[in-house]
């Protein structure tokens, strides 16, 4: 087998050779994270005690249900192509039975939605057709929302906006940390938001909490040497950053797309659905940007939603996003919800927990 | 969402790369990566049409080898 595989096995042969006494909780806050842990099947190989917790790692979950219905309502008045990135288009949000409940609802009743793979496709699509006004529904972490801001920064037709739902990772670890109930021991921090921002973000928790980090890439080599990092970290009562992604992480991350993201965007408060506003964890356009904001050159908007936020009925989505509940623990998981029939966005997206687990073969618990 | 795409530079026209993975060729933005700091031949991580960075053509192949592992995984 190939090379990354054995120096996988070096790895798993370290990390089972450690001497693990109490139970270790490392929690990883990346979609492609928990990808690669499942499908690798690195949790089956891991030491009894171990146990890893897929944490805040799908932008598509944490979506608010006011972005999503004031996106629909905006596809739905005819006036405006509404593209957004495919995980977005079947992420249903609470609505009286009958009423569009989600993107791809309201495409079926006639809306032009249309799913893109790159914020390129938007700015072509706006190129193509000049009279009529495109609504790029752009939510995402840093990766996907720093090429937002290089794409405005690049220069847009004017027929082009943007409804921006982007929101930064670390501050919901942070937000999770800060509570006393919190057990968590160690995270993985995630790879490719680290390449934008920098292993330094993560500096925060072990110098504020005293707990383990260690910015992982995506192959079993990779996070093996990660888990085995924060593992050993804990053991000796030595919290530190380590970054096992050299490869592509940097201390201070990706300078220019990091230039575009400040001069595009600003950060502040902002909603994370099912679990409330956190401070300093969402981009808003800034300055002379804010002639893209989709939400002031449209007022085809949602009306006021009286749940706003919530996910929906008996869906723990949001203590599946937060690691208070494995996908497998929600009364829903695999009876009323599967990727097929999705109830809640873990289900939908490509990056949620829950999908993840279904499609890997993991049946309720 | 967060995830890249190994890719490698086939030509450069300023800001926009034509890339190829697999056989599979595509307009990449190179707005996010320094002027000087690629060329044609060089592989790159690429996440929703932008290069994020450089990588050596070992990181390229390691990823590839991962997404294989992957999609072998996943039943339809």
């Amino acid at each position: 087998m190939s090379e990354n595989l054995e120096a996988a096995r070096v790895w798993l042969g370290r990390i089972q050779a450690l001497p693990i006494t109490e139970p270790i909780a490392v929690m990883n806050v990346c979609g492609g994270h928990e990808r690669s842990l499942t499908h690798l099947g690195l949790r089956a190989v891991m030491p009894a005690n171990v146990k890893i917790i897929p944490g805040p790692g799908c932008p598509v979950c944490v979506c608010p249900e006011e972005d999503l219905a004031d996106a629909i309502a905006l596809a739905l008045s005819g006036t405006v192509t509404l593209v957004a990135f495919g995980d977005m288009l079947r992420v249903p949000i609470n609505a009286a039975k009958g009423d569009v409940n989600s993107l791809a609802a309201a495409r079926a009743a006639g809306g032009d939605v249309r799913p893109i793979s790159s914020p390129q496709e938007a700015v072509a699509m706006a190129r193509e057709n000049p009279a009529r006004p495109v609504v790029f529904f752009a939510a995402g972490f840093e990766t996907t929302t720093a090429p937002v801001a290089a794409m405005l920064a690049e220069g847009v037709p004017d027929n082009l906006s943007v409804l921006l739902a982007a929101r930064l990772t670390w501050p919901a670890v942070d937000m999770l940390l800060r509570d006393k109930d919190a057990s968590l021991d160690a995270l993985i921090a995630p790879g490719h938001v680290a390449t934008i921002m920098g292993a330094e973000e993560w500096r925060f928790i072990p110098e504020r909490y005293g707990l383990p980090v260690a910015v992982a890439g995506f192959s079993a080599e990779s996070l093996l040497a990660a888990l085995y990092s924060v593992l050993r970290q804990k053991l000796e009562g030595k919290p530190f950053l380590d970054n096992c992604y050299p490869e592509l992480v940097s201390a201070q991350g990706n300078a220019r797309a990091k230039h575009w993201l400040a001069e595009v965007m600003q950060v502040g408060p902002a909603n994370w659905r099912g679990i409330g506003i956190i401070p300093d964890s969402g981009f808003t356009l800034r300055g002379e940007w804010q002639r893209y904001d989709a939400r002031a050159r449209h007022t085809v908007l949602a009306a006021p939603r009286k749940r706003a936020g919530e996910m929906p009925p008996g869906c723990d989505c949001a203590s599946v996003v937060l690691g208070k509940l494995g996908p497998d623990q929600c009364r829903l998981y695999g009876n009323a919800c599967t990727p097929q029939h999705p109830v809640g966005p873990c289900m939908v997206s490509d990056e949620g927990a829950c999908h993840i687990w279904w499609q890997a073969g993991m049946r309720a618990a | 969402m967060c995830l890249g795409i190994p890719m490698q530079i086939m030509a450069i026209d300023r800001f926009n790369a034509e890339c190829e993975a697999r056989g599979v060729q595509r307009t990449v933005s190179l707005f996010m990566i320094e002027d000087s700091e690629v060329a044609v031949g060089d592989y790159v991580m690429v996440h929703v049409g932008y290069a994020l960075r450089k990588i050596t053509q070992e990181e390229a192949r390691s990823s590839w080898e991962l997404f294989d592992e992957m999609l072998a995984a996943v039943p339809e």
